[in-house]
């Protein structure tokens, strides 16, 4: 962009939402080029400049947004919307430049409602936030993902986020009830007064996991619950995976526990050993039951009948206490895979039939194929008709190459190759980090001509392509 | 840019955490991405690989009150306040500090303060009393809250401790700390401050930071006070329970709003609300304690005197959640900025006011 043009979009953004709410001050466009995505952070570290936005803006409500959206919109300049910036997959770098819209002054919590069950915020609010307001009325979120303390709601609706007791409480998808969103144009919409209608499709679910493709989300009302009476944990070993995944099923049938975590051969012996303490080799699975404490005995019986019939050893209560307490921990520094590692996050999920399957294909996949490449696991996502595998792999830095350029490609090709093993036996491009530009060229391999659809919604409510450019394969 | 090899290794891991976003008074204030530990770590970090000036970052150093939140947060116990400073006092010497900060440096240098301001006329007959006891305001206290000053000294008074006042004891090189961290002038400001203390036997030190300073840099720094130093909450406390001050207890339901240097630098967050029971009832609101969050500070209230109002607000926003209605203060700079954004209903009062009214 020319300086003269320059100039005028930067007149027009602060005339629509104030001076003091749009820079391009170095400070905000650098702070803004680097989330949580490894590429970026690699970047970074090696000294080199991301992409930048030529404008971040903050505006602080819906009516605001719109107008920023119509300025974008007139001069077809791309909107990459940032929430807390804690994503892995890149979604809100912005790559083509452009505007950064930064939501977290739309972090307003203006309703707790214990009548209906329900906080509704803006999409900016700092997930912890929202979650400390629903304590002071006795209630929770159970939306308790390692980030808590730094995303937004937004956030997480974008991406279709999860947290540690999904198992029994859903992910966030399953927590919006309704949604305010500015579509492309600039309009200002509501999805339906409730959700679970027969009213056409799910206009939330079209949204939730759209990654700023389509338009902003700006507020939301998300589900809240009592807090529970009774939370009890159980850690058992088992000896391989394969009587884990038979146990976990045969209890899902019965009853929902909160937490439900197991960790293959490698991450038992490698990650749960360091923090958690369990010192035996086998397959480690963790377990959190909730509710009312009769309710909870009756769970904790069913529990230890099943998994006694599949052979687990009981380890008792401390393994799990440890793990909920340390739960964040892992995602501190020094505790977690960190630069100048290489690492990722290849989570998938499928029904029982075909996890195991993936899991193996996966870990074959990037074995065989990659020298110095770890591959570990855990599945801590749970239905009663199949289950999250969240695959890691792991590049040691002396494996590393030094060129950021190289390293680049290596990485990229890791996670084709990943990627590809779970959908040729059955799995999705990703269960809960979401697409971003990590994995948007793998979207169409997994839809095929399914993908017309999400093109269709693209070309028709943002033709001029303006939104987040280059994500989830748009 | 120098710095050195242990700020660099704070640096590189914080550049990409977030997990203490949430705590942060001013980024909550702003709902601005730069206002986290990570955004400093990160745009300093690429100043250290040679990817950008530090004069183009160097303003969001000042937008960091020290307060130690995200310090406190850290499960690893990384201490983002320290690259901070670090990297303050490397732009003075590189010439870069922003000009409004230069400002600030400026009236301190000739004036004595970084208000360029003059006491309060009304404290001049409190100046100038022979003790052996030193009533230390504090800069904040004296140039921006002297009815809190005077306050402090009548409780004093009627507990027959007749301290003295002494405006240039009130520099303790807290402000140079702040902003230029630890230069030849904030030690050459603690050194003078030290001479003029060591003429007292005991030090009462209203204001946290300074006491916090006294205690923690002047050690690091060795530089030597003689003189017994006691925060004033400690000196009160002790005068109430050695039945020189009667305070009785009333219906009054108040809530502590604790203050950083002394919930964390310190370690003491109970002698307040020791105090606060002796009047009334102390009920919590969210963020208390150890986990104590800013509610304003007045050296950065002269150049971002929107965000202080707004992080004052914030507070406001926590108490008024847990119907706290009456906010008990323990440092100046707080009780001035709740006091300028106090909700209709509400109310601040100072730890010595809620003494007066209950004696």
């Amino acid at each position: 962009m020319n300086d003269f043009l320059f100039t005028q979009v930067l007149t027009e953004l602060e005339d629509a939402i104030g001076r003091e709410n749009c820079s391009t001050k170095e400070i905000d466009r650098v702070t803004h080029s680097v989330d949580y995505f490894w590429l970026s952070r690699m970047w970074a570290d090696r000294g080199r400049r991301m992409p930048e936005a030529d404008f971040v803006v903050s505006p602080k409500d819906a009516q605001e947004v719109s107008k920023v959206l119509k300025i974008a919109n007139y001069y077809k300049i791309p909107v990459t919307t940032w929430g807390g910036g804690g994503g892995t997959q890149g979604g809100a770098i912005p790559v083509a430049g452009g505007i950064v819209l930064d939501t977290k002054r739309m972090d307003k919590i203006y309703d707790v409602n214990t009548d209906s069950m329900y906080v509704e915020c803006g999409a900016g609010a700092i997930y912890k936030h929202v979650e400390w307001a629903a304590n002071e009325k006795g209630c929770t979120t159970m939306h308790y993902p390692s980030s808590l303390t730094c995303s937004t709601v937004g956030g997480f609706l974008a991406h279709r986020g999860i947290g540690v007791v999904s198992t029994k409480y859903g992910k966030i998808d399953d927590m919006a009830l309704k949604l305010e969103v500015v579509l492309p144009n600039g309009d200002i919409i509501e999805t339906s007064p409730a959700p679970k209608h027969a009213a056409g499709p799910d206009l939330n679910q079209i949204f939730i996991g759209s990654e700023g493709t389509l338009g902003i989300i700006t507020k939301a009302q998300m589900r809240i619950y009592e807090q529970p009476e009774s939370r009890k944990f159980r850690g058992f070993l088992f000896k391989d995976m394969h009587s884990a995944f038979l146990a976990a099923k045969e209890v899902l049938q019965k009853f929902k526990p909160s937490v439900m975590r197991l960790f293959d051969e490698a991450e038992t012996v490698s990650l749960i050993k360091k923090i958690v303490g369990v010192q035996k080799p086998g397959a480690f699975m963790t377990l959190a039951y909730e509710g009312p404490k009769e309710l909870v005995e009756v769970e904790e019986k069913i529990v230890l009948s099943v998994f006694g019939k599949y052979g687990a050893e009981d380890l008792g209560s401390e393994y799990g206490e440890k793990w909920w307490k340390e739960k964040i921990t892992f995602f501190y520094p020094g505790h977690m895979l960190d630069i100048p590692q290489m690492f990722g996050t290849m989570d998938t999920i499928a029904p029982y039939d075909k996890i195991e399957k993936i899991y193996w294909a996966m870990k074959k996949a990037i074995e065989t194929q990659f020298e110095h490449v770890k591959f570990i696991a855990h599945f801590s996502h749970w239905y009663e008709w199949g289950c999250m595998v969240y695959d890691r792999f792991i590049v040691e830095k002396e494996f590393v190459p030094e060129d950021p350029a190289e390293a680049m490609r290596l990485h990229n090709r890791i996670w084709s190759v990943g990627v590809r093993a779970a959908l040729e036996n059955g799995g999705v491009v990703n269960d809960h980090h979401g697409v971003g530009l990590k994995l948007g060229r793998l979207m169409k391999e997994q839809y095929g001509p399914a993908m017309q659809v999400f093109e269709g919604l693209k070309k028709s409510l943002d033709p001029n392509g303006i939104m987040n450019p280059f994500k989830l394969g748009l | 840019m120098r710095v050195s090899e242990n700020t660099n290794y704070i640096l590189d891991n914080c550049r990409f955490c977030w997990m203490c976003r949430h705590v942060c008074p001013i980024g909550n204030a702003t709902g601005q991405e730069r206002n986290t530990a990570r955004a400093r770590a990160l745009a300093v970090s690429m100043v250290s690989r040679g990817a950008e000036k530090l004069e183009n970052v160097v303003d969001n150093l000042y937008e960091c009150s020290l307060c130690g939140a995200c310090t406190n947060n850290c499960m690893t116990g990384f201490d983002p306040k320290e690259f901070v400073q670090t990297v303050k006092t490397q732009a003075v010497l590189e010439g870069c500090i922003p000009p409004y900060i230069a400002d600030l440096l400026k009236k301190y240098a000739e004036t004595g303060n970084v208000y360029g301001a003059k006491a309060d006329g009304s404290l001049s007959p409190l100046f100038g009393k022979k003790s052996g006891t030193l009533f230390l305001a504090g800069q904040d206290a004296l140039y921006c809250a002297p009815g809190c000053v005077k306050e402090a000294l009548d409780l004093l008074s009627r507990a027959g401790v007749e301290a003295a006042l002494d405006e240039k004891a009130c520099d303790t090189g807290a402000a140079m700390w702040f902003l230029t961290g630890k230069t030849e002038e904030t030690r050459a400001a603690a050194e003078a401050c030290a001479k003029i203390l060591n003429g007292y036997r005991t030090v009462v030190v209203y204001d946290p930071a300074d006491l916090k300073l006294l205690l923690h840099e002047y050690k690091e720094w060795g530089i030597g006070v003689h003189a017994e130093i006691v925060g004033f909450n400690a000196f009160l406390l002790g005068l109430i329970r050695g039945k020189k001050l009667g305070v009785k207890k009333g219906k009054n339901v108040y809530t502590v709003q604790d203050n950083y240097a002394y919930a964390r630098d310190l370690d003491d967050t109970e002698t307040v609300r020791s105090l606060v029971e002796c009047a009334g009832e102390n009920r919590e609101m969210l963020l208390f304690g150890k986990e104590a969050n800013l509610a304003g500070h007045l050296v950065m209230r002269t150049y971002m005197p929107e965000v202080q109002r707004a992080v004052a607000l914030k507070r406001w926003e926590n108490a008024n959640n847990m119907e706290c209605r009456t906010v008990v203060t323990e440092n100046p700079a707080e009780y001035v900025l709740l006091k300028e954004t106090c909700p209709e209903g509400s109310r601040v009062i100072s730890v010595e006011e809620m003494l007066l009214e209950n004696l």
